[in-house]
């Protein structure tokens, strides 16, 4: 076990991996020398050249089609996307392209590829640098959606997402690259589609990813005062979704919660909440909430901001209205 | 051990010219491919080094790095030794280190604003100017492979006087020292800033001093080749007054731009001779780019020399060449071979 | 060409204004007072100011992410801008948008933009509604050299040309894109060899020649309003600090920075100014002491104003 940041330990995942498989590159805009944007790649150009880890120009579409076409032809690309707002610029590439060559040339293709990217608001960055949009991929069958929420996570995750032969769409939140944990050294693996329980509790289930699953976890212990035992449980990956470990929680707690970044409506909660409704309305004792940011774009203003996001107390108060 | 010189100019062809008239866009690339052609042609000739001018685009090492693949040149290819700073200074630069260097001949791809910058520095080292600009008189259309072969004969010492021959300059004075020069014509405008560089709006022509001007000129000069046409290796000039006078013509200032003038008076003038006496506020355009700007108070002059760069006429020159068994012969053959056996 | 001796001192000031705007947002920035990235215009003053000379009211630019300088030059009022940058309520998007999004639509303002390259078309369509309106008006995209890269570039410039708009694509390349300098960034100095490929005239001009930039911007904004279709204008500039605040800018070689700073855009028109008797340096110091004056009420504006009520979340997400 070795301390790092988030950032550190995406680029650990990508580093043994490398060094593990040659066929593994990375390309992006900034991601060489400058190390990232938001410094994630950091010295993987110094480790490993310029064959291993390309600038690319600012061309979104041509950043994933090419990467497309590199694992058709048998390579494991990674390409970077500086931030999840701009995928509305390769958007084909991903949902037309890399989702479907598989299905569409009958399974004859495969497409080995990772796409990264940040998301996430908190910092200002207004409309177009702070979207959660994790919804937008879970909706095209093709393709799969990591969201690690811990250090330890972010290496295994994209260790099996590099190593995953279909196009996976890792997403990195910006508000947790500087968080630090505990993170396994050499070759760690967290296998796609399995979740993690991040706090064992009896009385409500609360699902959450990313950086609200920090933020579920804090509201988790504020309520374990108030004499609520809350369990939390990381998806990690959303597609695939580890339904099971939901709904055994469900099963025991007869309540559920789940809390996401990105906009309600349309937002994967719904998707959780209907799976559970479906498959597990007999536990429940109560219905199935949800705590999202607004139908709205993000404001610049903080203040705005602020009202946006989900937060703890937004959870705490949602899940007393439950009790 | 013959030599010749390479100074491609990459920004040429892209002036405002393009949008105020129909000047040719010349983009870098189709340089590269000039380059490439002249480099073939040398290869074939007496010549086995190569001097470039280093640029921002890099236009001769993606010429060499174009024919790496299909060719062995047998030359060897050099930078000129010079810091290059990405403005028209480069191109006196790399004059000047050529001069030094003992260059035969020196191959130049641009306007008349960039021979006039080669010109400064050049010495009696023979230009072979290949037009790329947009309103040209000193360099001419030539094909790449034709100006590869003339320039290799230049300086492998085939080429002498008329193939190879002195040109004409003006000398411009502020306040009696010489401050810059032209090759083709001087104007006086009644500009105050040099701006985006390029000249095309007659009104705002004061006077015009030329080395030349032919009718078929395309730019100022040609305003004496319709009034009075004065060729390239006669010993005189012209000074012209624009303004309400007797003379009015029609010249072509700019490529599609075919505009009345009104001249006030002219003067040929004789080697030697100095025009005097315009005072500052003003702009001076040299061959068709404004470039000195004259203050409240300033005075300039312009004097005409027979003092300007040595040009090889291609056609002459190869004629010459030819009449010297250039083309023909043992000699021609083995080099042709050679590079046959090794490709 | 035709600049009179008060549109040249119009320029001068607007170009003072720009760099003390953008002064003072280092200030602030570096203070802490205002949130989320900026990205600043100093160093490329003359290119804006040389453009929207040529510009009327009802004449449309849509704008970058370095939009500062556009805004003002094209007539934005510092106090909406700066209190929008501070996110407060009288700003011009009433704190919604801030530095990436400030918009003036009644100026023809179509917004600064966080998307690289999403003006282009954007501004293809403002050409597109003036000629189909006929109302002589033209369209401005300004973009820069990494945007050139977008496949939002090739497809407006295609579009613009084969509908022969009224539009003029203005390239400020400034030789970065982020870390990227444009030779590792495409495989051409000059961006406007691109129009070739296109069928439109492209031409190069000093971007810290304000009166250069001013004469090719004019002669392709009145081919656009001639109804000879799209230039594309490249100005060649620099950007003097790092492509954010906060981005030291490491990537610079020195030697080049000090190269460029020598050749500022404001100095180089003061000399003009001042060879030229429009002005003493007298005058210019009170243009740009009067700027700064400015500067400092935008700021005591915005730091006075109120904060958004966070109600304002929900509105504006659809027109009623
Ligand atoms: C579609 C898209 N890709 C990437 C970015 C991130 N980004 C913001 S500015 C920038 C560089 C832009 O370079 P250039 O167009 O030359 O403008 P400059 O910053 O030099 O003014 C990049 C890559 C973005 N905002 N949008
Ligand atoms: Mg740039």
């Amino acid at each position: 076990m070795k301390q790092m940041t988030y950032a550190e330990a995406i680029r650990d995942g990508m580093r043994v991996e490398m060094q593990r498989d040659p066929n593994v590159y990375l390309a992006g805009e900034d991601v060489a020398q400058f190390g990232g944007c938001f410094g994630v790649t950091g010295t993987l150009y110094d480790e490993f050249g310029p064959q291993r880890v390309l600038n690319t120009p600012i061309s979104e579409a041509v950043i994933v089609g090419h990467a497309v076409g590199a694992a058709a032809a048998g390579l494991r690309p990674i390409a970077e996307i500086m931030f999840v707002d701009f995928m509305g610029c390769c958007m084909d590439e991903l949902f037309n392209q890399a989702a479907k060559m598989r299905y569409m040339f009958g399974g004859k293709a495969k497409v080995p590829m990772v796409v990264r990217t940040p998301c996430g608001a908190g910092m200002g960055a207004a409309a177009q640098h702070s979207q959660c949009m994790e919804s937008w991929f879970t909706h095209i069958p093709g393709i799969k959606t990591v969201m690690p929420s811990t250090p330890a996570d972010a290496k295994g995750l994209m260790a099996a997402a590099i190593r995953d032969d279909n196009p996976v769409v890792y997403i990195e939140h910006k508000q947790l690259l500087g968080v630090s944990g505990d993170v396994p050294e050499g070759e760690y693996v967290v296998p796609l589609g399995k979740a993690d329980i991040k706090r064992e509790g009896s009385d409500i289930t609360i699902v959450a990813w990313s950086w609200m699953m920090q933020k579920a976890l804090a509201a988790a212990e504020q309520l374990a005062a108030k004499g609520i035992n809350a369990e939390v449980i990381d998806p990690r990956t959303l597609i695939p979704l580890d339904k099971d470990e939901i709904l055994k929680s469900v099963s025991k707690t007869g309540k559920l919660l789940i809390v996401h970044e990105e906009v309600k409506t349309s937002g994967f909660a719904g998707e959780i909440a209907a799976i559970v409704a479906d498959e597990g309305f007999d536990y429940l004792d109560a219905p199935i909430k949800r705590v999202t940011a607004p139908d709205t774009p993000i404001p610049f203003s903080p203040v705005l901001e602020t009202a946006y996001l989900p937060s703890e107390e937004k959870i705490i108060k949602a899940v007393e209205e439950m009790f | 051990m013959a030599s010749v010189g390479i100074i491609a100019n990459p920004a040429s062809g892209k002036d405002i010219r393009r949008l105020v008239a129909y000047g040719i866009c010349f983009d870098n690339l189709e340089k590269v491919n000039i380059v490439k052609r002249c480099l073939l042609a040398l290869a074939v000739t007496g010549v086995d080094r190569v001097v470039y001018m280093p640029d921002y685009y890099g236009i001769v090492p993606r010429a060499v790095e174009g024919l790496a693949k299909a060719h062995h040149l047998s030359l060897d290819i050099v930078e000129a030794d010079m810091e290059m700073t990405g403005t028209q200074i480069d191109s006196a630069q790399a004059a000047l280190a050529m001069n030094q260097a003992g260059i035969g001949c020196i191959i130049t791809l641009g306007g008349d604003g960039t021979n006039r910058m080669v010109a400064k520095n050049c010495g009696d080292v023979p230009l072979l100017p290949i037009s790329t600009g947009t309103n040209n008189v000193f360099p001419q259309m030539v094909e790449g492979t034709i100006a590869g072969l003339a320039a290799g004969a230049v300086a492998c010492g085939l080429a002498d006087f008329p193939a190879v021959h002195r040109t004409k300059k003006i000398v411009v004075l502020k306040n009696g020292k010489p401050v810059d020069m032209a090759l083709i014509d001087a104007v006086v405008l009644k500009d105050i800033f040099i701006g985006s560089r390029a000249i095309w709006d007659e009104e705002r022509i004061r006077k015009v001093v030329v080395t030349r001007g032919e009718p078929d000129n395309i730019g100022i000069s040609s305003i004496a080749g319709n009034l009075h046409p004065i060729g390239i290796t006669e010993s005189k000039g012209m000074a012209i007054d624009l303004g309400p006078g007797n003379i009015s013509l029609m010249a072509p200032l700019a490529p599609g731009l075919i505009r009345p003038i009104q001249v006030a008076a002219y003067k040929i003038l004789e080697i030697g001779e100095e025009i005097n006496g315009e005072k500052g506020p003003l702009v001076i355009a040299l061959d068709g780019e404004r470039e000195v700007e004259v203050g409240e108070g300033e005075e300039v002059s312009f004097q005409l020399t027979f003092e300007g760069p040595r040009v090889a006429d291609p056609r002459l020159v190869l004629r010459q060449a030819v009449a010297k068994g250039y083309s023909q012969g043992e000699q021609a053959m083995k080099k042709l071979h050679r590079l046959k056996e090794e490709n | 060409m035709d600049l009179k001796k008060e549109q040249l001192l119009d320029i001068y000031k607007k170009m003072c204004t720009i760099r003390a705007f953008e002064s003072k947002i280092v200030e602030i920035f570096a203070a802490g007072k205002i949130p989320g990235f900026v990205h600043l215009y100093l160093g490329e003053e003359a290119v804006a100011t040389g453009v929207c000379a040529n510009l009327e009211t009802k004449d449309f630019i849509a704008s970058t992410h370095r939009g500062h300088g556009h805004l003002i030059a094209k007539g934005g009022d510092l106090k909406s801008m700066m209190a929008e940058v501070f996110g407060r309520t009288t700003g011009y998007c009433k704190g919604k948008g801030g530095s990436m999004h400030i918009a003036d639509v009644d100026l023809g303002i179509l917004g600064a933009n966080g998307i690289v390259g999403a003006g282009m078309p954007i501004a293809t369509g403002a050409a597109f509604a003036c000629k189909y309106k006929n109302n002589g008006a033209v369209a401005v995209a300004f973009f820069g050299d990494g945007a050139s890269d977008r496949a939002t570039f090739h497809e407006a410039l295609n579009l613009a040309s084969t509908w022969k708009l009224p539009v003029v694509f203005l390239c400020e390349n400034n030789g970065w894109a982020i870390s990227n300098s444009q030779k590792t960034h495409q495989n051409i100095t000059d961006i406007s060899d691109r129009a070739s490929g296109y069928g439109i005239p492209g031409v190069s001009v000093d971007g810290n020649d304000v009166i250069a930039v001013y004469e090719a911007a004019g002669a392709a904004i009145e081919r656009a309003r001639k109804g000879d279709g799209p230039t594309l204008v490249e100005c060649k500039t620099w950007r003097h600090r790092g492509h954010f605040e906060g981005d030291p800018g490491a990537y610079k070689d020195p030697k080049d920075q000090e190269e460029w700073l020598k050749k500022d855009p404001i100095p180089r028109l003061e000399k003009n100014l001042l060879k030229l008797n429009y002005a003493v340096q007298a005058d210019l110091d009170k243009i740009k002491a009067d700027t700064e004056a400015d500067i400092e009420e935008a700021v005591k504006f915005a730091e006075s104003s109120p904060l958004p009520d966070p109600q304002e979340l929900f509105t504006d997400v659809y027109a009623d």
